[in-house]
């Protein structure tokens, strides 16, 4: 029962990581980004490639982020010169041509087989209960800094700056401030953010496939924040825990109603999710949490 | 000769990009957004088809009953979700519109399941012209993008509504205060939406399998083909539907079979940056 409260406490943690990278770059900065996914991968492939060559996991770690990162840069570049919708079909584009690349660059990435046996964080504790628990406790603090981060940008000019274009870009602008810079620098985070968010995942699973991958789990994302309260870190968080407890609860219903075989629940799933989407965006669009006082 | 196949392999692929695009280049000029949905449309089309095909076993009744499925799911989209939403923010309506998809997914795969389907069709030997194998299925089904290529025009530039239609997407404003009842360009316009991407959607499923996911998977070349087209262009979107059929068909034998969507990203990317509207777009204040 600890080891699977242990995993969920892992599972939830990591949605938390993606969620705060997209409470900044949309709850922050109003950036639509439907490829939030591809970072994800990155870092997932990226650390898990590094791990099995042997590289110490900090390292890997660290690469996840900043190669997540790197390639969210073209993608900011691009974003300066389009308007909102458009950049929400570039950046779901740019999830699907991560997951096609991960696909086809078998001498790489193993294609559909996938990367199996990626080495557990704390090895040399074994795989029980105590080994959970530090991923656990790791993950509890890189969230802690991650949220204070977030929190530390909000309250510094450059939070200002990020909320100023979220609400009236064209304003910013006529006050002398360029938004590009911002912009990138908030996707790039954000990016970073998903790319640990990708690493725990691969090492924690220790099993990737690029199935794994799909733009499900942007609108995973999408409805947390959403679910929890756009912009704010408790939004991310409620948010989430809200939506992994639907996602884990479903594997239950399999049991008090039997006769539902999984393939059925997927689709379930799918449809509860794009219906709690239309619901929530027609009705709550600020969310659980959110801040009642803005648009 | 590979490549003169290729490229009529292209044309037909083509020819469901085109109409997908269509009905999102439709729905961006008059509703204003994008909708992510579109791709699910498409399968509703194919699975209508299927579903008509089997009880009927006539082609022609198949192409009838996926349309009307395709088009009232479409409408029902727009009464349920996408009206309550006109005039929030792109990302209201984005959003919405994934939801919709989702849903649309999700029920076809409660109802129809995960396998993959294909329309029994009689074989048919193929015509050899130029070294080409042109079979009759394809030039039946060209002739079919035809015939609802023609309808849509014909609806959008001859009659009163298709004129009230463009009014709307030229100025939505001036087309309220001129008179315009925009209850009834938006039904038109999401019959219409729905209509044609179940022409491309049971084309799709005639060349290729139907799943639930056949016609998401289609979504982004569908996108990129209305962005390279020029939004708000239905010229355009054919035209460049097309184009990248072509491109895409041509392209595998050195990229191969997998990086053709992401060859339709690349002139999504293209054309985003060097010439944002497109083939036959007119300048926007704004991008």
């Amino acid at each position: 029962m600890e080891a699977y409260l242990a995993a969920i406490g892992i599972v939830v943690l990591i949605n938390v990581l993606l969620a705060l990278g997209l409470t900044l770059q949309y709850g922050r900065t109003g950036l639509i980004n439907f490829g939030h996914v591809g970072s994800f991968a990155i870092g997932a492939y990226a650390s898990a490639l590094l791990a099995l060559q042997g590289v110490p996991l900090v390292i890997c770690f660290i690469a996840a982020a900043v190669l997540a990162a790197l390639a969210a840069w073209p993608i900011g570049l691009i974003s300066l010169r389009l308007r909102d919708d458009y950049f929400a079909i570039v950046t779901l584009g740019f999830s699907e041509t991560v997951r096609i690349v991960i696909t086809s660059e078998r001498w790489l990435t193993n294609g559909i087989q996938g990367i199996p046996g990626v080495p557990r964080l704390y090895e040399r504790i074994g795989v029980g209960l105590p080994a959970q628990l530090a991923v656990l406790a790791t993950l509890v603090v890189v969230v802690l800094i991650a949220a204070a981060v977030i929190q530390r940008i909000a309250k510094s000019p450059f939070g200002r700056v990020i909320e100023a274009i979220r609400d009236n870009e064209e304003a910013v602008k006529a006050l002398g401030k360029d938004p590009a810079g911002f912009k990138i620098q908030v996707l790039m985070v954000g990016a970073a953010l998903a790319g640990v968010a990708g690493a725990f995942y691969a090492h924690y699973i220790t099993y990737i496939v690029p199935d794994q991958f799909g733009p499900i789990v942007t609108f995973y994302t999408w409805m947390a924040i959403i679910i929890g309260g756009v912009g704010r870190i408790s939004g991310a968080l409620v948010g989430t825990a809200i939506l992994m407890l639907f996602l884990e609860g479903s594997r239950f219903i399999k049991d008090v109603i039997p006769g539902i075989p999984e393939i059925e629940m997927a689709s379930i799933r799918l449809g509860v999710i794009g219906i709690a989407l239309i619901l929530f965006v027609t009705y709550r669009p600020q969310g659980l949490m959110g801040d009642y006082t803005r648009r | 000769m590979l490549y003169l196949q290729l490229v009529l392999n292209g044309f037909v692929q083509g020819l469901v990009i085109g109409l997908g695009a269509l009905a999102i280049t439709l729905v961006f000029g008059i509703a204003r957004f994008a909708n992510a949905g579109t791709g699910d449309f498409l399968t509703a089309g194919s699975y209508g088809a299927l579903a008509a095909h089997k009880a009927t076993g006539s082609l022609l009744l198949a192409g009838l009953g996926g349309v009307a499925v395709s088009a009232l799911v479409s409408l029902l989209a727009y009464v349920l979700v996408f009206r309550r939403l006109m005039g929030r923010s792109v990302m209201a309506l984005l959003l919405a519109s994934i939801g919709v998809g989702f849903t649309i997914r999700a029920i076809h795969g409660l109802l129809f399941g995960h396998g993959q389907y294909v329309f029994q069709v009689p074989l048919s030997r193929p015509y050899i012209v130029l070294g080409m194998r042109i079979s009759p299925l394809d030039l039946a089904l060209m002739l079919t993008a035809a015939l609802a290529l023609t309808i849509l025009f014909v609806i959008l530039h001859v009659t009163s509504i298709g004129r009230q239609m463009r009014a709307v997407a030229d100025n939505p404003e001036l087309a309220r205060v001129s008179g315009i009842r925009v209850k009834r360009v938006m039904t038109t316009l999401w019959l219409l939406a729905g209509a044609i991407s179940a022409v491309a959607g049971i084309i799709l499923g005639i060349k290729t399998v139907v799943t639930p996911e056949s016609g998401w998977d289609m979504l982004l070349p569908l996108f990129s083909a209305a962005i390279f087209g020029g939004i708000g262009s239905p010229l355009g979107a054919m035209v460049a539907g097309i184009l990248l059929g072509i491109a895409q068909e041509l392209s595998t034998p050195f990229v191969g079979f997998t990086y053709k969507i992401v060859l339709a990203f690349a002139v999504m990317l293209f054309v985003l940056l060097v010439r944002p509207r497109g083939l036959f777009g007119v300048v926007e204040g704004v991008r």
